[in-house]
């Protein structure tokens, strides 16, 4: 992780979430719940925002508290910043968006053990400002956004014939896709598309 | 270790537990009232829904499916009782299935409603779509079966979902009418004799 860009460059810390070091597709982190809540795309979205906002508020607060923690209990310290964070979505979600909750509320409270939010926790936040934190915070969870809704987008419109719900066509092409297995398929050919082109563009640019 | 470093780490868990405990509570002051009104709401507009001829439907009393406790209703239209609506449990794939089944006075189905489950999302949770409740409607107990194959006069399993459905058909609604004809018969007396005076 030497070459995480600079951390002054915001928009290279977005860029590097998305891309480089995209959670998904690229460090393989937090594979479980790409498989668990992709099978529409609304949970997708959903998870992913949840996602998005956990990390981001986790990175501002580790960076703020980076100086005033002791190095030997900093990890046990970043679990309970993490398990506060998630509790607190965890509590907004059932109030106001109770629908989607029910559907994915055991989702939400595993957000504490997702690694990837624990790893930029360690690699990032409790390295570098709370600036730079913020923004590689929205560009890691932007990246899980970003494949989390790939991953959904093509599931549900195989598996269900259908976006967010409503039905595209009458006919379900590929009901395995929806099931635990076309996880494992959808996210292993949506990773192996997204490495083949990134390398692809990578040794052009050489 | 030092003495400077045991209390730091003191220091350290203490404050975090404090602040953390504070804006939990925070959090959770704001939210619980909305999520218990949801609750709430959310159960009293299921129960109009469905028997939307009923003006007044009052609790007539309790009981428990899977050592989980559910309630059962009256439903009246001026005196007249034209329906009961029982809460009931049916046990899934991977969650007990919560149901509401609204039965009319001779105990046939009127409608069901699914208040709360964990299924698989996509396939488990298509017990949740109309056109499965919509099997439901006019049947009687007997009639409370599931079958693999394509049927009117039974309840027909969603692909991928047997175990699903017949949690919904041969459970949770086949018990809870099956209840409410043995308790509504026994104490006829009390809840039929108001009926039959009008």
């Amino acid at each position: 992780m030497a070459q995480t860009a600079a951390t002054t460059d915001y928009l290279g810390l977005i860029k590097n979430g998305i891309f480089k070091e995209n959670t998904i597709f690229k460090l393989a982190l937090s594979l479980c719940p790409s498989i668990a809540v992709t099978n529409n795309l609304r949970n997708g979205v959903l998870m992913g925002v949840a996602v998005l906002f956990v990390q981001v508020m986790v990175n501002i607060t580790i960076s703020l508290m980076r100086k005033f923690i002791h190095a030997r209990i900093r990890l046990p310290i970043f679990m309970l910043v993490i398990s506060g964070w998630v509790t607190v979505t965890d509590m907004t979600m059932a109030a106001f968006a109770r629908e989607a909750y029910k559907q994915m509320g055991l989702y939400i409270q595993l957000i504490v053990a997702f690694a990837s939010i624990l790893a930029r926790a360690e690699m990032f936040a409790s390295k570098n400002k709370m600036v730079p934190s913020m923004f590689d915070g929205i560009g890691m969870g932007l990246g899980f956004l970003f494949s989390l809704t790939i991953i959904s987008f093509f599931r549900e419109i195989l598996g269900k014939g259908s976006l967010w719900g409503f039905p595209v066509f009458d006919a379900k092409p590929l009901l395995i896709m929806i099931l635990p297995a076309g996880g494992f398929f959808a996210v292993g050919l949506l990773m192996g598309l997204f490495n083949w082109v990134s390398t692809r563009n990578g040794s052009k640019s050489h | 270790m030092t003495v400077k470093d045991i209390l730091k780490i003191t220091l350290n868990l203490v404050s975090i537990y404090l602040i953390g405990g504070f804006i939990l509570t925070m959090v959770y002051a704001k939210t619980s009232p909305i999520m218990y009104r949801n609750a709430v709401l959310e159960k009293e507009t299921a129960l109009k829904n469905l028997i939307p001829a009923a003006d007044k439907i009052e609790k007539i009393g309790d009981w428990s499916i899977h050592e989980k406790h559910a309630e059962y209703f009256v439903a009246r239209k001026g005196d007249a009782i034209i329906g009961y609506i029982i809460q009931s449990f049916g046990k899934g794939y991977s969650s007990y299935i919560n149901t509401l089944i609204a039965v009319d006075k001779d105990f046939r189905v009127q409608r069901i409603s699914i208040l709360g489950h964990a299924e698989t999302p996509g396939l488990g949770d298509e017990i949740e779509a109309e056109g499965f409740k919509k099997q439901f409607y006019g049947k009687d107990t007997e009639h409370l079966k599931v079958l693999k194959s394509d049927t009117t006069e039974y309840v027909q399993a969603i692909s991928g979902a047997t175990i699903s459905s017949r949690a919904v058909a041969e459970d949770a609604v086949k018990n809870g009418v099956d209840f409410l004809i043995t308790t509504i018969r026994e104490k006829g007396a009390e809840h039929g004799a108001d009926s039959s005076n009008n």
